[in-house]
């Protein structure tokens, strides 16, 4: 049995003026079907490039990257986006701005030349939490959380396996980020999505994955369990900065009101 | 009336055509408010409504010759604006120009900007040799000053409306694909296009649906303010003698037949140069104003 | 008496769709402390900050009873009154130090353009001056960022550099807008120090604008949690994480935390407060 995402020794170069900047360097990760898999790390570190890899909006340079046993073919190609599909950072970019909801939604349908689009639309509108009148609005007239709501949908019209989450919450307040990480949830377990999600906030990263990969300059520094994270029980010096950078995230960093 | 405005204005619409229906009402709503631009609108309305109603309105055959009534003042009875130095109607020429100047206009702007956001968003949107190959043509019409260039076209293809509008075209093109491009250029990077890509779109669906609706904005104001110099351009070929032929009632050759007596018939040249002006001033008034309201950097909030 | 007094600040934009009041009625006072705002987008505290400096564009307007600076009337002061406290007295950090430096110059001319032309400064003193404001702020390599332009630099060095330029005139109070929402955890623990260190050597005011609860928390002295415009609950920072106030608790209760239950995180009841 083989994982459902298999990456070998990927590295990623780019050619930035003139001089070539390895953006991954030799990061192998598998997620098995079902799971949830994190990369956290800072800035630089890589972890978006592997998610746009993955994708092939990212040159791979070096190493191999296998969905489901198979090599992913370049370019990606239309089988491919009906297996893996990517929620982005900042829902305020990855909407198109004069296209409606409604656009937005049935396009990929359209695309691969699938039938019932308007009952699919209201379908995946309500799935994700937000009222059918929506359909017809144009994204300046929904709220940041709400387009991220929007944008997932997009992501599930195509009932992809896997869902690449880029940073899906950072751009939304923490009352509205709580919201979406509930509703991701929700539909991994009620779709059987596998996740492989980026994040630099620890505390989400814990709460939505299995497994954690922590990332540093493009090099995979360490992978551990959520169980190891909770305690505390990382390896590496950056790791372990970066945890306590963290401390109050902890869940007794916070104390309940005594009454 | 008040059911209309709150079914345009209704922040949930039912279907595809209420909502854009209601966005084109918006944006309505924002060029009201804007008086320049409404007054820009106006003269282009005016020009649309001469044109159409040209006939009516003349009170002569803009060719019918009368030489014993030749270059009158403005204000004779039944000659409003005087007659030049054939006795010919200048008002009724001016108004059965307004149709000519339209006919050039049109088919210039469905022309030139087709055929700059074709080349210049496919450049941006694949970059590479591709880019550099359209880019190198579009930078060799850009080389030439436009009037020389539309110059030695219809000195090629013969004189003509039909060639001076092809001419014009040819030359206006190169700045519509620099706009496309650079528009195109910002936009290809966005996580919008990413996610399009993700679906699986092919590149024509992408340029089409989705670069084009974002490139458009800035080519329209490009084109209404450019609307002026196609115009002069027109004007200028048919004052050379190399646009449209005589006895046509075209504004330009009308400033150049009326050259020869500026000094003691001013009103000969005189009015037909007025009514490029004003026709001219009405076009870049209202490029501003559709500036302002369509811009997505201007409108973002 | 106290550096910074503020009664009943309003500010109101007049829009298409009519009136909307961005901050409904803020009173706050602020001594030589680490004040904290904190809200949700859309809560009024950037607003707020902005106001103090009456840098609210038109179509906005601020109103207030009274808002006092160090005992001067800075809500009638006249504008170029305004111009000589900017900077001067009160300094602010932004969010995002791209969008705050001057692309085409390089950051040593920016720091030293206002010694020289305010302080009427020599190019050696002034650039004396500057490296230390630099070095004050733990960037090791002075000089070096002296000479560099603003898209050379990186997030947190932009952003430190940002302070840098802020503290050469020596304030009295800064302003600091989500200056850590854009750096890393490890930059963001640095920039906090520095601001810190400013607040207990030089007895500066800071008024500290974040949406992060446990960073303020852990970072001011005195907290005000701003929802829809309005102060809701204003606490000691040390006793922030047992508020009581429902909208505060319900922001706190809605964050993930390492090893906390992976059941659904509590959502914060809008209909409710």
């Amino acid at each position: 049995m083989t994982a459902l995402i298999e990456i070998e020794n990927l590295t990623v170069a780019f050619r930035s003026k003139g001089r070539e900047v390895r953006a991954v360097e030799g990061v192998s990760l598998s997620v098995e079907a079902r799971e949830s898999h994190g990369l956290v790390g800072e800035s630089g570190s890589g972890k978006s490039t592997i998610l746009r890899a993955i994708c092939g909006m990212a040159p791979v340079t070096g190493g191999s990257i296998r969905i489901g046993g198979r090599p992913v073919p370049t370019p990606r190609g239309r089988a491919f986006s009906t297996e893996v599909q990517m929620v982005f950072q900042d829902p305020y970019a990855s909407l198109h701005p004069r296209h409606t909801i409604d656009r937005t939604l049935s396009e990929p349908l359209a695309i691969h030349g699938l039938p019932g689009a308007d009952a699919r639309v209201v379908q995946a509108l309500t799935e994700v939490g937000l009222p059918p009148a929506f359909r017809f609005r144009y994204p300046h007239q929904l709220s940041g959380g709400q387009r991220q709501r929007v944008a997932i949908a997009r992501a599930l019209m195509l009932k992809p396996k896997i869902l690449l989450l880029d940073e899906p919450t950072s751009a939304l307040d923490a009352s509205v980020q709580a919201e979406v990480l509930n509703l991701l949830n929700r539909l991994r377990a009620e779709q059987g999505l596998t996740f492989l999600m980026v994040s630099h906030d620890l505390a989400v990263i814990d709460h939505m994955c299995d497994r954690i990969m922590v990332l540093q300059h493009g090099r995979s520094v360490e992978e551990i369990t959520r169980d190891d994270l909770a305690h505390a029980r990382m390896t590496t010096a950056y790791a372990r900065s970066l945890f306590d950078a963290s401390a109050d995230r902890m869940l007794d960093g916070t104390t309940e009101p005594t009454s | 009336m008040t059911a209309l405005r709150a079914w345009l204005s209704d922040p949930n619409p039912a279907s595809r055509r209420q909502a854009r229906l209601g966005q084109a009402w918006l944006a309505w709503q924002r060029i009201r408010r804007n008086r320049l631009a409404m007054a820009g609108l106006v003269i282009v309305g005016l020009l649309l409504l001469v044109a159409i109603l040209a006939p009516l309105i003349a009170p002569h055959d803009p060719l019918a010759q009368n030489l014993s009534r030749r270059l009158l003042p403005p204000g004779t009875p039944g000659n409003l604006l005087g007659t030049d130095d054939f006795g010919r109607d200048i008002f009724s020429r001016i108004i059965h120009g307004a149709r000519i100047t339209l006919y050039i206009i049109a088919l210039v702007a469905v022309t030139a900007p087709v055929l700059g956001l074709l080349i210049g968003t496919v450049a941006g949107y694949f970059g590479g040799w591709i880019d550099a190959a359209l880019m190198r043509l579009t930078d060799i019409f850009l080389a030439f000053p436009r009037l020389i260039l539309a110059l030695a076209l219809v000195a090629v293809l013969g004189p003509g409306i039909e060639n001076a509008v092809l001419a014009i075209a040819l030359t206006a093109w190169p700045p519509y694909a620099r706009v496309a491009r650079a528009e195109t250029l910002t936009v290809r990077s966005s996580d919008y296009i990413a996610a399009i890509r993700l679906q699986g779109a092919s590149a024509p669906r992408i340029i089409a649906g989705h670069v084009v609706p974002m490139c458009l904005p800035s080519v329209v104001i490009r084109v209404t303010l450019d609307m002026a110099g196609v115009i002069l351009i027109a004007a200028g070929l048919g004052f050379l003698g190399l646009g449209v032929l005589p006895p046509t009632p075209e504004w330009g050759l009308m400033i150049s037949s009326g050259r020869k007596y500026l000094f003691e018939q001013w009103w000969v040249a005189t009015m037909p140069g007025l009514a490029i002006f004003i026709v001219s001033l009405g076009f870049n008034l209202l490029g501003d104003g559709l500036r302002d309201v369509l811009d997505p950097r201007s409108a973002a909030r | 008496m106290n550096l910074l007094e503020v009664k009943n600040l309003r500010v109101t934009f007049a829009t298409e769709t009519g009136q909307v009041q961005a901050v409904r009625g803020v009173s706050f006072s602020l001594g030589h402390e680490r004040l904290g705002i904190v809200g949700e987008s859309g809560s009024g505290k950037t607003m707020t900050g902005r106001a103090v400096l009456r840098l609210v564009r038109p179509p906005g307007r601020i109103e207030a009873d009274a808002m006092t600076f160090d005992g001067r009337d800075i809500l009638h002061a006249p504008e170029r009154e305004m111009r000589a406290l900017r900077g001067k007295r009160i300094g602010m950090v932004m969010q995002d130090p791209k969008y705050s430096l001057n692309p085409v110059m390089t950051v040593g001319r920016q720091l030293t353009e206002g010694l020289r032309l305010r302080d009427g400064l020599g190019r050696a003193d002034a650039a004396a001056k500057a490296i230390a404001a630099l070095e004050a702020v733990q960037i090791r390599d002075p000089r070096r960022v002296m000479d560099a332009y603003p898209h050379e630099l990186s997030g947190g060095m932009g952003q430190r550099v940002m302070i840098a330029m802020m503290l050469i005139p020596e304030p009295d109070l800064l302003i600091a807008d989500e200056p850590t929402s854009a750096l890393d955890v490890t930059v963001q623990a640095e920039v906090l120090s520095i601001l810190d260190g400013l607040v207990r050597d030089r007895g500066m005011g800071l008024i500290f604008i974040s949406h992060d609860l446990r960073l303020v928390a852990r970072f001011c002295d005195r907290v005000l949690v701003m929802h829809k415009g309005l102060v809701v609950e204003e606490i000691e920072a040390a006793h922030l994480l047992e508020a009581r106030h429902p909208y505060t608790r319900g922001l706190l209760n809605c964050l993930p935390r390492i090893g906390g239950p992976r059941g659904p995180l509590p959502v914060l009841d809008r209909a409710g407060i």
